[in-house]
């Protein structure tokens, strides 16, 4: 993800900064590899933060035993790959 | 012996907090930008360039920067620690990162001056 962040603080500084930089990315963006960037960025982002919220969770003493804190698991992977599908869809 | 706060020496209790305090700072970001993006139905340079030029916004994306930066000396120096064994090794690349970290925030800050 901290590579992911190459192209995302890239494509934001050319962007941001003048009108022929952010037609330059919008174009990208149409392109297959600007999707194929986008959605794998904001998928491990998503698992990141999920995983991160699970884990707040857990410091405050739940989701500790063998059952619970597997299902929590489950729980994040399965919001993951959902949220994931329905960047998919928005992106293509 | 008292900690000296002078020196930048953490030890795992800061670490412990500055991880989750800046987690929570880039997740109000990263959040943000989404709710952005989804309520923005057709995004111009304008539109774009207008979100970032209002002073909130810049101090919000750089304290976002900022943490993510912290945020990735602690993870990555736990990440390493577990994988790269050779104290060499891992320092080297612990420099190359955080560098390039320490980077992602110069280059924000000099972008959002210019907006």
């Amino acid at each position: 993800m901290f590579f992911a962040l190459l192209f995302v603080i890239w494509a934001w500084a050319v962007s941001v900064s003048s009108a022929e930089g952010f037609a330059m990315v919008a174009e990208c963006m149409q392109g297959w590899v600007g999707k194929l960037i986008a959605i794998g960025t904001v998928s491990a982002f998503t698992y990141h933060l999920l995983g991160g919220l699970r884990h707040m969770v857990m410091d405050m003493g739940h989701w500790e035993e063998l059952q619970s804190g597997n299902n929590s698991a489950k729980a994040i992977i399965a919001l993951w790959v959902v949220l994931t599908v329905v960047v998919g869809v928005v992106l293509w | 012996m008292v900690t000296n706060q002078a020196s930048l020496k953490r030890d795992g209790v800061q670490d412990y907090i500055s991880l989750r305090t800046t987690a929570v700072i880039i997740a109000a970001f990263g959040l943000y930008m989404a709710w952005f993006f989804i309520t923005t139905p057709s995004i111009t340079f304008d539109v774009w360039q207008g979100l970032f030029s209002g002073l909130g916004m810049k101090v919000f994306t750089l304290a976002a920067l900022v943490s993510i930066m912290i945020h990735v000396r602690i993870g990555l120096w736990q990440v390493l620690t577990d994988y790269v064994k050779p104290a060499g090794a891992r320092g080297l690349i612990q420099y190359a990162l955080n560098l390039i970290a320490f980077a992602y925030v110069a280059v924000g800050l000099f972008v959002l001056w210019g907006v």
